[in-house]
C-alpha cells in the first residue's frame, strides 16, 4: 500500500520538490525527539522544573558582564555558606547538587566558608570601591572571585562535562532552569498537542463531514447545522467561557481544557471540506459503478470515497498541526493551555520581563524552535496542496 | 432583496439566543458566587450575594431576564471585580480604546495586504512574487506573542532610547484621546497587529487575484496594452471585490476579540482586557455581560456579511 | 445463440418514469421535477443488441441506469426473467446486480483513481463470489487479455492509461462478474473516431463469444446502426418510434427518426437530398406541455399534436411501433 501511494503522480511531484522533503525530513526529526522524550524519558519533567544554577545565565557561554558574574558567584557562595554552616554538613554536601555540578568532596566546612568568605570580600571591593565595569583594575579580581567559585564547585568532567554543557547550552531562565531542556521538552509538549487535536479534528470532522454529503438528508441538515452552530460562537467567547469553567477545577492542571478548546472548534474546517469534496466525488460514475456492482452505501463511503478525500485529509490535518501549536501559546497566556511543566508558550510568555533587561534567550530558543517547526509544515503543507490539489495556486 | 435580509435576521435570531443559552449554562457548571467569595466565608455571605444578584431564582427566569437585558443593552448589575461600577458602565468604557485599535488595524491590513496580494499575483512567478511568499510564510511561523514582546521592546523600548524620545510608549493608555496620544500609545500596537495578519491575507488574496489573472478579460487587457496598473487596480480589483469581501467581514469579529493579547500587553484597557481581568477574578456579572455583547456582535457581523455578499452579488439574492 | 427476432424478452420494462426532484425554497422543499424518463415501455430480447438513441437530455442516459436500478424508478416496473426488479430490496437485488452490469460513458471518471485494475476487478469479483479464490488472478489475467489489454496492465494505476484502454478496462469490469446483461451508456462517444471502431469491434466479440445481451445507448444514430439489431428513437422522455436497423432507411416514419437519419452526412457527393432543417425550440424538461414533445419542432404538426399525447403504437411490420398522430394508417 505504501508502494502503491508513491508510485501515484501525486507522491512523485511531492518528491521532486526538495524543500517539501527537506521540510518532511525535519518534521521527522522533530517528531522523534518527542518520541525520545516521551517514551525513553531522556529528558525528565524534573528536569526541566530543576534549578541547574544561577539565573538568567546566557548561552552559549556568553561573555558576561563582570555585575553578572558576581551576582553569579553570589549565588554559589549562598548555597556553598548554608551546607557549611549546617550542623550535619557531609549530609548537606551531598544533597547540594545542580545535577552534574556538585559541591566539592575535596574542602571541608571551614575550608569552605574561608573561601567564600573570601570571595564575597572581593565582590564587595569591586561593587563599593570600583563599580561595576570591566577596567582592568576590576577584571582581575572577578576573575578570582570564578576561580573561587570553580574551587567550590568544580566543573564536571568527561560524560558529566557533556551533560552539563548540554543543559548549560542555551542559558538558564529566571529559576535558574536549562532553558536547552525546557525547549527540548517543550518539542514533546507541541508535538503531543498538535497530534492530538489534529488527529482527532480531522478524523472526526472529515467522517462526519464526508458522510453527511454522502447520505444527505437529515443526516446532512444536522452535520450543517452542528458546524454553523460551532462556528456562529465567537472563539474569544469560547475560550473565555472554558476558561472560566476550568479555573480552579479538578482538570484545570491537565491538558483537558485545552484540547477541549482545540476539539470544539477545530473540527469544522475538516469537515467542510471534506464534505465539499464528498459531494463532487459522489457524482463520479465509479462510484455509481460501485453502486451498481452491489455495495452497500457504507461499503462505498469507506473504501471508495474517504480514500479518495485522503490527500485534503493530509493537507488538513498538516494546518491544524500548525493551528494547535500557536493556538498553545496563546492558549497557555490566558490560562488554558499547559500548566505543569514547560512549554513554548510558557516559556514565551514568561520571557516578556527579561526582554526588557536584554536578556534574549528564552524567547529566542522557544521561537526558533516554534518557527523551524512551524515553517516545515507550512512548506509541507504548500507542497502538499500543490503536488495533491489540482485547483491551488 | 429586503427579504433576504429578513430571513438572515430571523435565522440568526435563534442562533444568538441558542449561543446566550450555553453560554449562560456553561458558566453556572460552577457555583459563580463561590468561586468569587473563594473558600472563606460563610454560607450567609454567599446568600446574600446570591439573591442580590437574581441567582437563587429559576434558571429560566434568569435566562429571560438576561435577554432582556442584553436587548435593551442594560446590564445593570454591580461588577464584583470593581464595585461601584455597573457592567454597562465598565463596557461603555471598554468600548473606546477597543475600537481605536481593531478600526485602524483592520483598515490597514485589509488595504496594505490586497495591495500586497495584487503586486504578488500580478509577478506571479517572478522575483517580486516569490520574495513576498517568502515573507509571508516566514511570518506566518512566527507566534504572535513574539510579535508583541519583540515589538514592545524594538518598536519602543530601544527606539526611544536610539531616538532620545519617547516615539512610541512601551504600554498604557491616554486619559484623554488626541491624534497624538493616539499615535504615541496606539500606532504600535496596530502596526503589530498589521504585520500578523498580513501573512495570511497576503497570501489569501494573492489566491484569488490570481486566479482572476488567468481569466480571458486580463489577457485581453494585456493584448490592448493596458498599463500594468490600470489592468490591477481596475479589473482585477473589481472582479476580485466578492471574495475581498467576505475575507474581510470574516476577520471582523477577530478584530473585536482577537486584540485581546495587544490589550493585555500593552495596557489598552479595552474590551478583552476587560473581560479577561474579569475571568481572573471571577466578576460573573461582567463574564456574562461581555461574553453577550461579544457574541452579539459577531451575530451582528454575520448578518452584516450576509447583507453585503448579497448587495455585490446577484447570485445570492435569488437564492 | 437464438435468434433475436424471436427470442423470449430478457427484460420487460412497462411504464417506466423517473423524475427529479428540484429542491428549493426556504424549507428547502420541492419546487418542481425534471422529467427524465416519462412511462416508457419496451422489452429487450435474449441475445439482442437494442439501441437507444436521441439528443442530449432526452432520457436515455437515466434510462439505462434506471433499468438497472442505479437510479430507483419513480414508477412503473421492470422485469427481469420475469422477476420484477422493481419491487425487490437490497438484498434480493444481489443476484441481479451480478446478472446485469454498465459500461459508463467517460473514461475518466469512470475508475477509481486510487485502485490498480487488479484490485478493481477483485473487488466485486469477490464480493460475489464468481471465481473461486485460488483462480481469482488467473482470470483476471484472462479478462484483461480478453478486453485487449497486456497482462501487465493488472497492476497499474488509472492515470497511466489513455482514453481507450480505460475503456477497455470499464469494460474488464463490466464483464467480471460473467454478466447477461450489459448497458452501454455511450461508451465511445468521448473516444476519438479510430479508437471507436476498435472499441466498438471488442463489444461485438464479446458480445458474441459471451452471449450477451446489450443495451447500447448513444446519440450517434450511424454507430447504432452499425451495432445494434434494433433501436429506440427517444425524445423528452418518450420512446417515439422503435424498429430495427436493418429497415431503418426504408421505414421509418416518425418525423423526428427522419430528421436524425437527414442529419447524417452521406458520403456519396452526388447524393443530392435534401436537409430536413427542424425548425422551433426544445421544450422544457421542467414543465412538459400537454401533448407530443415534438409539437413545437414537428413539420407534419397538427392541432391535436399539441393536445394529447400519442400513443406508441404496432405498424403493419413486426416489431415497429411509433407514436405519431400524422402517421396514422
Amino acid at each position: 500500500m505504501v508502494a502503491r501511494f508513491f508510485r501515484s503522480r501525486g507522491a512523485r511531484k511531492f518528491m521532486a520538490n526538495r524543500l517539501a522533503v527537506a521540510a518532511f525530513l525535519v518534521i521527522a526529526g522533530y517528531l522523534l525527539v518527542a518520541g525520545l522524550v516521551w517514551f525513553t524519558g531522556i529528558i525528565t519533567l524534573e528536569e526541566t522544573l530543576g534549578r541547574i544554577g544561577a539565573s538568567y545565565q546566557p548561552g552559549l557561554w556568553g561573555a558576561q558582564r563582570s555585575g553578572k558574574r558576581i551576582e553569579d558567584a553570589t549565588f554559589w557562595f549562598e548555597v556553598a555558606q548554608n551546607a557549611a554552616d549546617r550542623g550535619d554538613f557531609e549530609t548537606a554536601r551531598g544533597g547540594v547538587a545542580f545535577y552534574e555540578r556538585r559541591l566539592t568532596g575535596e574542602l571541608d566546612a571551614d575550608e569552605i566558608k574561608a573561601r567564600v568568605a573570601r570571595g564575597i570580600a572581593l565582590a564587595k571591593e569591586v561593587l563599593v570601591v570600583e563599580g561595576f565595569d570591566e577596567s582592568a583594575s576590576v577584571l582581575p579580581k572577578v576573575d578570582e572571585i570564578d576561580a573561587i567559585v570553580v574551587e567550590l564547585f568544580p566543573h564536571p568532567e568527561g560524560w558529566d562535562a557533556f551533560m552539563y554543557g548540554a543543559r548549560h547550552v542555551l542559558g538558564t531562565d529566571r529559576q535558574g532552569r536549562s532553558i536547552s531542556f525546557r525547549a527540548i521538552y517543550s518539542i514533546k509538549v507541541a508535538v503531543q498537542v498538535g497530534v492530538v487535536t489534529a488527529l482527532f479534528a480531522v478524523l472526526f470532522g472529515s467522517f462526519v463531514g464526508a458522510a453527511a454529503a454522502f447520505f444527505g438528508g437529515w443526516i446532512d441538515h444536522a452535520v450543517i447545522w452542528l458546524y454553523s452552530t460551532f462556528s456562529s460562537i465567537p472563539y474569544l467567547v469560547l475560550l473565555s467561557v472554558l476558561v472560566y469553567m476550568f479555573n480552579d477545577t479538578s482538570v484545570d492542571k491537565t491538558l483537558i481544557p485545552l484540547y477541549v478548546a482545540f476539539g470544539l472548534t477545530f473540527w469544522v474546517g475538516p469537515c467542510r471540506v471534506i464534505r465539499g469534496e464528498t459531494l463532487k466525488i459522489k457524482e463520479l460514475e465509479y462510484i455509481q459503478a460501485a453502486t451498481a456492482i452491489g455495495f452497500s452505501r457504507t461499503y462505498i463511503l469507506i473504501k471508495h470515497v474517504i480514500p479518495n478525500t485522503a490527500h485534503l485529509m493530509f493537507i488538513n490535518a498538516s494546518l491544524l498541526f500548525i493551528g494547535a501549536i500557536k493556538g498553545e501559546v496563546i492558549l497557555s497566556f490566558l490560562g488554558l493551555g499547559v500548566k505543569s511543566g514547560p512549554s513554548w508558550g510558557i516559556m514565551i510568555s514568561q520571557s516578556k520581563a527579561e526582554v526588557v533587561s536584554g536578556f534574549f534567550w528564552q524567547i529566542g530558543t522557544a521561537t526558533v524552535l516554534m518557527f523551524v517547526l512551524v515553517l516545515a509544515f507550512n512548506i509541507l503543507s504548500d507542497a502538499l496542496q500543490d503536488a495533491f490539489d489540482p485547483k491551488h495556486v | 432583496m429586503w427579504v433576504y435580509i429578513l430571513r438572515r435576521i430571523l435565522y440568526n435570531i435563534p442562533v444568538y439566543l441558542g449561543i446566550l443559552l450555553l453560554v449562560m449554562l456553561a458558566l453556572r457548571t460552577k457555583d459563580p458566587v463561590w468561586a468569587f467569595l473563594g473558600k472563606r466565608k460563610s454560607v450567609a455571605d454567599h446568600d446574600a450575594l446570591e439573591h442580590k444578584l437574581g441567582l437563587d431564582r429559576a434558571f429560566a427566569v434568569q435566562y429571560v431576564l438576561f435577554v432582556g437585558d442584553v436587548v435593551t443593552l442594560s446590564f445593570d448589575q454591580e461588577s464584583w471585580g470593581q464595585p461601584g461600577k455597573t457592567a454597562n458602565e465598565l463596557l461603555g468604557d471598554a468600548i473606546v480604546p477597543s475600537l481605536v485599535i481593531t478600526a485602524p488595524a483592520l483598515l490597514l491590513s485589509s488595504l496594505i495586504s490586497i495591495c500586497v496580494g495584487l503586486i504578488s499575483s500580478f509577478y506571479r512567478g517572478r522575483t517580486p512574487d516569490r520574495v513576498l511568499v517568502i515573507l509571508a510564510v516566514l511570518g506566518m511561523s512566527i507566534s504572535f506573542l513574539v510579535y508583541i514582546i519583540l515589538g514592545q521592546y524594538f518598536g519602543a523600548f530601544i527606539l526611544n532610547d536610539k531616538v532620545g524620545h519617547r516615539i512610541f510608549a512601551v504600554e498604557g493608555y491616554p486619559d484623554s484621546l488626541t491624534p497624538f496620544t493616539w499615535w504615541t500609545y496606539c500606532m504600535l500596537p496596530v502596526a503589530i497587529s498589521v504585520i500578523v495578519t498580513m501573512g495570511y491575507d497576503t497570501r489569501f488574496y494573492r489566491a484569488v487575484m490570481v486566479e482572476e489573472g488567468t481569466r480571458d478579460y486580463i489577457t485581453t487587457a494585456r493584448a490592448k496594452g493596458a498599463s500594468k496598473s490600470k489592468i490591477m487596480f481596475v479589473h482585477m480589483l473589481k472582479n476580485a471585490m466578492i471574495p475581498i469581501i467576505t475575507r474581510v467581514m470574516i476577520t471582523l469579529p477577530f478584530l473585536i476579540g482577537g486584540s485581546i493579547l495587544l490589550e493585555m500587553y500593552f495596557g489598552i484597557p479595552g474590551m478583552g482586557r476587560r473581560l479577561i481581568l474579569a475571568i481572573r477574578d471571577n466578576d460573573f456579572p461582567v463574564i456574562q455581560a461581555f461574553t453577550a455583547v461579544f457574541a452579539g456582535l459577531y451575530i451582528i457581523t454575520n448578518i452584516l456579511t450576509d447583507v453585503l455578499y448579497a448587495l455585490v452579488d446577484p447570485r445570492v439574492r435569488l437564492s | 445463440m437464438s435468434d433475436p427476432a424471436t427470442a423470449p424478452a430478457l427484460l420487460e420494462v412497462r411504464d417506466l418514469v423517473k423524475h427529479f426532484p428540484v429542491r428549493g425554497g426556504i424549507l428547502n422543499r420541492v419546487v418542481s421535477r425534471v422529467h427524465a424518463v416519462n412511462g416508457v415501455t419496451f422489452d429487450v430480447r435474449k441475445g439482442e443488441i437494442l439501441g437507444v438513441v436521441g439528443e442530449s437530455g432526452c432520457g436515455k442516459s437515466t434510462l439505462g441506469k434506471t433499468v438497472i436500478r442505479l437510479l430507483e424508478p419513480t414508477d412503473g416496473q421492470i422485469r427481469y426473467e420475469g422477476k420484477p426488479l422493481h419491487e425487490l430490496g437490497h438484498r434480493d437485488m444481489m443476484p441481479f446486480r451480478r446478472k446485469m452490469q454498465i459500461i459508463f460513458q467517460d473514461p475518466y471518471s469512470s475508475l477509481n483513481p486510487r485502485l490498480t485494475v487488479r484490485k478493481m476487478l477483485r473487488e466485486g469479483i469477490r464480493f460475489h463470489g464468481s471465481v473461486p479464490e485460488a483462480e481469482i488472478d488467473d482470470y483476471i489475467v484472462e479478462l484483461i487479455r480478453q478486453v485487449g489489454l497486456r497482462k501487465d496492465a493488472a497492476d497499474r494505476f488509472p492515470h497511466e492509461f489513455s482514453g481507450g484502454q480505460r475503456q477497455r478496462i470499464g469494460i474488464a469490469r463490466a464483464l467480471a462478474l460473467k454478466p447477461e446483461f450489459i448497458v452501454a451508456d455511450e461508451p465511445v462517444s468521448a473516444l476519438d473516431v479510430s479508437i471507436q471502431a476498435q472499441i466498438l469491434n471488442l463489444l461485438l466479440d464479446l458480445k458474441e463469444n459471451l452471449d450477451l445481451t446489450i443495451l447500447f445507448i448513444s446519440h450517434d444514430l450511424k454507430v447504432i446502426e452499425h451495432f445494434c439489431d434494433r433501436v429506440l428513437v427517444m425524445y423528452l422522455g418518450h420512446i417515439v418510434e422503435e424498429l430495427s436497423c436493418d429497415a431503418l432507411h426504408e421505414e421509418a416514419v416518425h418525423p423526428y427518426t427522419k430528421a436524425l437519419l437527414g442529419a447524417n452526412p452521406i458520403n456519396d457527393p452526388d447524393d443530392r437530398r435534401e436537409l430536413e432543417v427542424l425548425e422551433g425550440d426544445v421544450p422544457s424538461p421542467f414543465d412538459p406541455p400537454p401533448g407530443c414533445p415534438f409539437a413545437g419542432r414537428c413539420p407534419l404538426v397538427e392541432d391535436r399534436c399539441r393536445q394529447e399525447m400519442p400513443p406508441l403504437v404496432d405498424r403493419k411490420t413486426a416489431g415497429h411501433r411509433v407514436a405519431c398522430w400524422a402517421v396514422e394508417e
